[in-house]
């Protein structure tokens, strides 16, 4: 399951393709045929983007978002950890509650956004709230499927050697469920900071989000490319960096 | 059978409220969904405060006011035409984009990786571009829908393709088949379980790009009325709103699910 | 009093739309300590229902089943009873040593101990240099050796085994049957096996107990009165085939009322056989 080694073939063409996007802009750029409202010009944003992230304006909205992304994620991945888990261990519960909540999480959960705005205003609360009841579901759902999914066997093998509740929660189904558990976290962060930037461009003051909005409707369009360019690198890291976690998890054994 | 056994069996007797709940995870989920209301409404009038959570009486007392609304009226029917207009440009560009890209092995080799790339771009960041390149109306919230949905379908359609067994195509070209015929009649016939299954993907993200479109563009259609709602302080009416397009979308996902099980369903007996 | 007492054990499940299915009818034996006896009978007779019955997994309806003088209902007994089943339930993301130090510590064994005994079981059966291997690193036959040598591991007076080797093929079967045999006269251990091969129960028991069809009692046990260890060259005597023989006579009718053969009994299959053997003859 691991692929061996990264795809060289793959990179170059996608390499070879974001030159070429940079080249052509910079090109168009330069015969100033576009208006640079709709596309300024590459220089230009390059400049912004030189000069936003020496302004503390970014680290403040980057603060903000981040503040809301880690609170959030910790609110959902308790909640949904812990709600998997006992969901999970019962067979009938599974049957029961599962289509519920993927059946919930089938429905583009943006559409209650209105609903947090009303109850936390527009302030941080509404955000982390919002990010937190979106990745609730994933990490519940594959919690859910993890730990109801372990074989049987195990189970009946782990009692039949005596294991206490607490044992084979820690011996068998956490290790046996954890490669499917850790998926669902890593796409809980994911959906967390998604679902985040998505209501601080809806409806925010703050945030990297917010910022963006606020640039894209006063038409300033170079330093609003500028900070896309920025979050759209936060957020590769992100993802790079939950891989890695991930692939950690995957192969690490429970020394006991 | 032994007295023990048959005696143990008759004392089994007749299947209590329990036990038929035991059998029908079904009706139980149904039970879940009814306690849930009746303890909300329950709470909304008497725990919590009415300004906040709406209990269901009030929403559903809210519906016909706000469904009344002319203006309402046309967002409602304006979100769901820009659902269906991106839902069928994505099925089509979709296919036609994955079958060109997976029918020869130098576009796919090539162009799989720029289409993996594109999906790895959180499209919420782009969002405002589009509304600056197509302007506040359909048009940027038909194009989200369609950035959204159009990946799922490629993806399969291009996984469908590339998946034909060798062993089929040679047969077939031993057989005497031309280039057309056997794309007629081996890959697409080959190709269209992916397709449906990835239907239901596409519409998911279809959904989620027209609708996070529309709340975004507040000068007008749902995201207007809902920040109207949500100003002047009327919770019933954002509850109302927001439950008439919750029912949208889980009508939309629920007819992509039928379509996909009536086809898949003589699929699996042509296979 | 033997090593396991089982006193008219019944045993039934209800079926979902209603019924009743009985597996055991009333099933009553004597294992005495360190016999190794074998239980076989027609596929899905209830031999591994009583097997589980044994070891507490399952509860019986009626009846008593005493392990070394305990009561067994439908509890484990993890310090008396270990336990090896067919497809290997080797935790895969444990390697071996762990594999058998969760097991010790499920049982109860003290921290300081567990090294100890886990590598003392894997060199018991042969597998010293894979301790540190993880379970899909090892061929069948040496999954089901490390399944064995956590059993082992647990110091249990009895062992109980769901058909351990159906899974390997031929060639590790013998040489694992082998290595039980040696196991056995080495310690005092009392094993119960469950089986579906007539050569590897006549091979490795002191006694074969027939089960019939279900719902399944003891039809017939027989002795094997050989000296363990056991000689590979015993499979080839003529005491061997004997037992064999006596064994599957025992067992053609109950298979018969299982498998049905598609004649329905086993006269008109005789007559059947003849029949297309007169007309294949010149």
């Amino acid at each position: 399951m691991n692929k061996p080694g990264i795809d060289w073939h793959a990179r170059a063409i996608q390499v070879a393709f974001l030159a070429g996007v940079i080249a052509l802009w910079y090109l168009v750029g330069a015969t100033g045929k576009i208006n640079t409202v709709f596309l300024p010009e590459l220089p230009r944003v390059i400049e912004k983007f030189g000069q936003i992230v020496q302004t503390s304006r970014l680290y403040e909205n980057l603060r903000v978002t981040l503040t809301e992304l880690v609170a959030a994620f910790a609110i959902a991945s308790t909640l949904g950890l812990t709600v998997g888990y006992f969901v999970g261990r019962s067979r009938y519960a599974a049957l029961v509650f599962e289509p519920l909540l993927a059946g919930l999480f089938a429905i583009p959960l943006i559409v209650f956004l209105p609903l947090f705005i009303l109850f936390f205003g527009i302030g941080m609360e509404s955000k982390i709230a919002f990010g937190a009841s979106y990745a609730f579901f994933p990490i519940a759902l594959n919690t859910i499927g993890g730990i109801s999914q372990v074989d049987p066997r195990f189970v009946t093998v782990a009692r039949s050697m005596g294991a206490n509740d607490a044992q084979l929660f820690r011996r068998v189904l956490l290790p046996a469920a954890l490669p499917v558990i850790v998926t669902g976290l890593r796409m809980g962060c994911i959906i967390a900071f998604l679902s985040i930037l998505g209501s601080e461009m809806i409806a925010g003051l703050r945030g990297l989000g917010s910022r963006v909005a606020a640039l894209a409707e006063g038409m300033n369009t170079a330093e609003m490319f500028a900070y896309i360019v920025f979050v759209i690198l936060l957020a590769a890291l992100l993802n790079t960096m939950l891989t890695k976690m991930q692939r950690r998890f995957s192969e690490a054994g429970q020394a006991p | 059978m032994t007295d023990a056994t048959l005696k143990a069996a008759t004392d089994a007797g007749t299947p209590s409220w329990r036990e038929m709940l035991a059998k029908s995870p079904g009706k139980a989920r149904l039970l879940v969904v009814i306690a849930t209301f009746i303890v909300w409404e329950i709470a909304g009038h008497t725990v919590l405060d009415p300004h906040f959570l709406s209990p269901p009486s009030a929403i559903v007392g809210a519906l016909p006011r706000i469904l009344s609304d002319l203006g309402v009226q046309k967002a409602l029917w304006a979100s769901f035409y820009e659902l269906i207009i991106a839902f069928a440009i994505a099925i089509v560009a979709g296919v036609a984009i994955g079958l060109a890209v997976g029918l020869h092995r130098f576009t796919f080799r090539s162009s799989l990786p720029l289409i993996l790339l594109l999906y790895s771009i959180p499209q919420v960041t782009i969002l405002p571009l589009f509304v600056l390149y197509f302007g506040i109306g359909a048009g940027s919230k038909i194009a989200f829908g369609v950035s959204h949905g159009i990946f799922p379908i490629m993806l399969n359609v291009i996984a469908g393709v590339q998946s034909v067994d060798d062993a089929h195509l040679t047969a077939a070209r031993a057989m005497g088949a031309t280039r057309m015929q056997i794309i007629r009649r081996v890959v697409l016939p080959h190709m269209t379980p992916s397709l449906f299954a990835g239907l239901r993907l596409a519409m998911s993200g279809t959904l989620l790009g027209v609708l996070l479109a529309e709340l975004y563009v507040s000068q007008g259609g749902i995201g207007y009325y809902s920040r109207v709602f949500a100003d002047s302080f009327d919770p019933p009416a954002t509850f109302a709103l927001v439950t008439c397009l919750a029912v949208m979308a889980i009508l939309l996902n629920e007819s992509v699910r039928r379509a996909e099980r009536r086809a898949s369903f003589w699929r699996t007996h042509q296979r | 009093m033997g090593a396991i007492d089982i006193n008219n054990v019944s045993h039934f499940y209800a079926r979902p739309d209603g019924g009743t299915v009985e597996t055991l009818n009333n099933v009553s034996l004597e294992v005495r300590k360190g016999e190794l006896l074998c239980l076989i009978g027609p596929s899905g007779c209830g031999k591994t229902t009583l097997l589980n019955i044994i070891g507490g997994l399952v509860q019986q309806v009626t009846g008593e089943v005493r392990v070394n003088g305990k009561p067994i209902n439908g509890r484990p007994s993890p310090r008396d009873i270990a336990f090896v089943f067919q497809d290997n339930t080797l935790f895969p993301w444990n390697t071996v040593l762990d594999n058998i130090k969760v097991a010790l510590e499920f049982q109860g064994v003290p921290q300081s101990e567990r090294q100890g005994r886990a590598e003392e079981a894997i060199e018991a059966v042969g597998l010293k240099d894979f301790g540190k291997n993880y379970p899909h690193q090892l061929s069948g036959g040496m999954k089901q050796r490390a399944s064995l040598a956590r059993a082992l591991a647990l110091r249990t007076d009895v062992l109980l085994m769901d058909e351990p080797f159906a899974a390997l093929d031929e060639q590790t079967r013998m040489y694992l049957g082998e290595e039980l045999s040696i196991l056995l006269a080495t310690t005092n251990k009392t094993i119960v096996l469950v089986t579906h091969s007539l050569s590897e129960a006549v091979f490795l028991s002191d006694r074969v107990v027939v089960m019939t069809a279900r719902p399944a009692t003891i039809k017939a046990t027989i002795e094997v009165p050989e000296k363990h260890p056991r000689d590979p060259a015993f499979m080839a005597s003529p005491r061997f085939a004997e037992h064999r023989n006596e064994l599957y006579a025992q067992l053609r009718a109950e298979i018969e009322k299982t498998v049905g053969g598609f004649v329905g009994n086993a006269a008109a299959r005789d007559r059947q056989r003849r029949a297309v053997a007169g007309q294949a003859a010149p």
